[in-house]
């Protein structure tokens, strides 16, 4: 079974929707900025991918990470030609931090908070008239995993139709932690660079419109991609460091439900989250899984990118941003730098990472990685529509 | 309103094992009013070599999750004994992390990210409950976390039940599980239920004793209470519910069989209520053996974004 992506929205520090985002990835245009919202005085690392959209500069608010959700879903349901009427669809949001940063301003500064102000159903059922809400908070592979979800609800046959979201707004004690884990300090978010010093979080919201195949070609109907499969697992293994097995086991996952070889992936869109770990864990585990297919070592396996170079790591939403971002590659045969990147790690060496600018190939079929803290990890393979 | 149907073959989906780490109780019966000695002591309980720095949710979900996978016979009292490739792990909670990460802003305040602890990373992420299960037994399937509200128990059970019908697991533990602390108690207004619950899930054919069965089309989630239980209901009539367990502010009432409000001892159970209902159920099974009854579970009110209703079926 397939799935069309009929509608798709986003917002990130670098655009408004997937077109300026597109645009600004190809064009290698960044959204990296000096720390806005929280005292710098109280941070190591003062830069972050932050969406600039404050009331009163410098002044952070609540509700952030769901109004920018409510914008994506609207931009998805217009892309798609429907009703912002989701009574009766199911919409899965996956995030990370859910409206965690509300919740840090209410206990440090005493802005409003209602519990239900916590799970993003409640603005749904406002904005949209959605009740088949669900909040998935699985950490930097969510979005990824609720399109798992999206798909299997749509193969029982309880939808026709499902909208798949992710949003997440930067909060202190996540961001402040990771400052404080990381070795280095880093001032960008290098995936595969040897300069690579880290993570650094960005903002943002994404959300399509996922559809049931149709039986008999539908002439008129748009399609971005289809997808054509979605992995999901756990490592069992550390609580925030990824593992080798579990990704290459949920790699492998996804090709087996697609029905494809590694030989047959045109584009990788890396969960290339810039730290070390990531970057050498994820990169070795590419080059033996495409080293195995036709074509494999000898520079002619699939062209891969990293979109955190210029988004930051957009946490819970991170996964379906990349996926939209391969469904406009896939159509416009483009396919966006990897900015920042000149001196690929040991481990990428062969690897055909984009830099410099962005590059033009005829592609087909796509492989999207997010991987998340508890060791869980998720891979689609997205296939282009003509 | 829609409830979610069935158009292939699917295994048909069972509770094979409950555990529970809830203040005073050690069995399920004792949540439909069974009295006991002793129970479970969260300040005695929470202790030990492998709960070393981890959060309260963690600690609590791992002291449920155990014994429900001993009850299934998934555990031999020293390791987990099944096919951890295909088994996941499913956790409900609404605030589990909440008051680490009240606590981490104070941190910061006060003494710069300097004052935060490394070993607190994992806490920043709601899914640390889930990646904490797992990792103790060695469960590779899939794993998620929702964070849903007043429905997000029964909502975990619902997705567990997905994921073994799609095959994408075999077997699940479903976790619901609140922690207490300041920030919790500040923003309820009310100390939260301080405890976990944790079920197996899995499809009837591996052999395992079945003690409740979740139903395609068993459970529904909509905007009014009572079609979201008449929609759960299904074919069956009102009176085939032997015994209904209401959500925090009961409503739903599937007719007029006896209701059980599991919130009056156990206190504001959020996201850990809906597998609590559970627990609770497959407690009211064990103790009919052969009778062909239902249980149903409602949470979620007028005033929430969505109700949902679970019906639970003798096995």
């Amino acid at each position: 079974m397939t799935w069309d992506i009929t509608g798709m929205g986003a917002v990130a520090s670098i655009g408004g929707t997937p077109q300026e985002i597109f645009a600004a990835l190809c064009a290698g245009r960044s959204g990296l900025a000096g720390l806005r919202a929280f005292d710098t005085e109280k941070y190591r690392a003062r830069q972050a991918y932050e969406i600039d959209d404050r009331a009163r500069p410098g002044t952070d608010e609540p509700g952030r990470a769901t109004r920018w959700l409510r914008q994506a879903v609207a931009q998805a349901l217009t892309d798609a030609g429907l009703p912002h009427d989701l009574a009766d669809v199911p919409v899965l949001v996956g995030t990370t931090l859910q409206e965690q940063r509300s919740a840090e301003l209410w206990w440090r500064q005493g802005s409003r908070l209602a519990p239900s102000d916590l799970h993003f159903g409640t603005a749904l059922r406002a904005a949209f008239g959605a009740t088949r809400t669900y909040t998935f908070a699985n950490a930097c592979a969510a979005s990824l995993y609720a399109l798992a979800m999206a798909t299997d609800l749509i193969e029982v046959g309880a939808a026709d139709t499902v909208v798949v979201a992710g949003t997440d707004a930067i909060g202190e004690s996540a961001f402040g932690t990771l400052d404080r884990v990381q070795n280095d300090v880093p001032d960008a978010l290098r995936p595969f660079d040897r300069s690579h010093k880290g993570m650094l979080m960005g903002e943002g919201a994404v959300a399509v419109v996922v559809r049931r195949a149709p039986a008999e070609p539908a002439p008129g109907r748009r399609v971005h991609a289809r997808v054509r499969a979605v992995g999901i697992n756990c490592d069992a293994h550390h609580p925030t460091a990824p593992d080798p097995d579990g990704i290459t086991r949920v790699v492998r996952d996804a090709h087996r439900r697609a029905g494809v070889a590694p030989g047959d992936i045109d584009l990788v869109m890396l969960h290339g989250s810039g730290t070390p770990k990531n970057d050498t864990t994820e990169a070795g585990v590419l080059a033996r899984v495409f080293a195995a297919g036709p074509g494999g070592g000898d520079g002619s396996g699939p062209l891969m990118t990293a979109v955190k170079s210029m988004t930051g790591h957009t946490l819970g939403g991170s996964g379906l941003l990349s996926l939209v971002v391969a469904a406009l590659a896939l159509r416009q045969g483009t396919v966006p730098p990897v900015l920042g990147l000149t001196d690929p790690v040991e481990e990428a060496a062969g690897l055909r990472l984009v830099q410099d600018t962005a590059a033009t190939a005829d592609l087909g079929l796509a492989q999207i990685d997010a991987f998340g803290f508890g060791g869980i990890n998720a891979a689609a393979i997205v296939e282009a529509v003509r | 309103m829609s409830s979610a149907s069935s158009t292939s073959a699917q295994p048909e989906v069972v509770v094979s094992g409950v555990g529970l780490a809830v203040p005073g109780v050690t069995f399920p019966d004792e949540l439909l009013g069974a009295v006991r000695e002793g129970g479970f002591d969260p300040h005695t309980g929470l202790t030990g070599r492998e709960m070393r720095h981890k959060d309260r949710a963690s600690r609590l979900a791992l002291r449920a999750a155990e014994p429900a996978l001993r009850d299934a016979g998934l555990h031999d009292g020293k390791a987990f004994t099944g096919d951890g490739d295909t088994t996941a792990v499913v956790v409900s909670s609404n605030f589990g992390i909440l008051d680490s990460v009240c606590a981490f802003a104070d941190v910061i305040a006060r003494d710069t990210v300097k004052g935060l602890s490394p070993l607190g990373l994992p806490q920043t992420s709601s899914n640390v409950i889930a990646g904490s299960v797992a990792m103790r037994h060695g469960l590779r399937g899939p794993s998620i976390t929702l964070c849903n509200g007043p429905t997000s128990g029964l909502d975990a059970v619902y997705w567990a039940r997905g994921l073994i019908a799609s095959g994408r697991a075999e077997t699940a533990v479903v976790i619901g599980v609140e922690p207490s602390g300041d920030a919790v108690t500040k923003l309820l207004g009310e100390p939260v239920f301080d405890g976990a619950a944790a079920l197996v899930l899995e499809a009837r054919d591996r052999g395992a004793r079945p003690r409740a069965v979740v139903g395609a089309g068993a459970y529904a989630r909509g905007a009014d209470p009572s079609a979201a239980v008449a929609a759960a209901l299904g074919s069956r009539s009102p009176g085939a519910v032997g015994l209904w367990l209401p959500g925090e502010d009961a409503c739903g009432a599937p007719g007029g069989g006896p209701a059980f409000d599991l919130t009056a001892r156990l206190g504001r159970c959020s996201g850990a209520l809906g597998v609590l209902q559970c627990a609770a159920a497959v407690a009211y099974f064990d103790r009919r053996a052969n009778e062909d009854t239902a249980v149903l579970a409602s949470a979620g009110g007028p005033a929430d974004d969505a109700a949902a209703a679970l019906l639970l079926t003798a096995p």
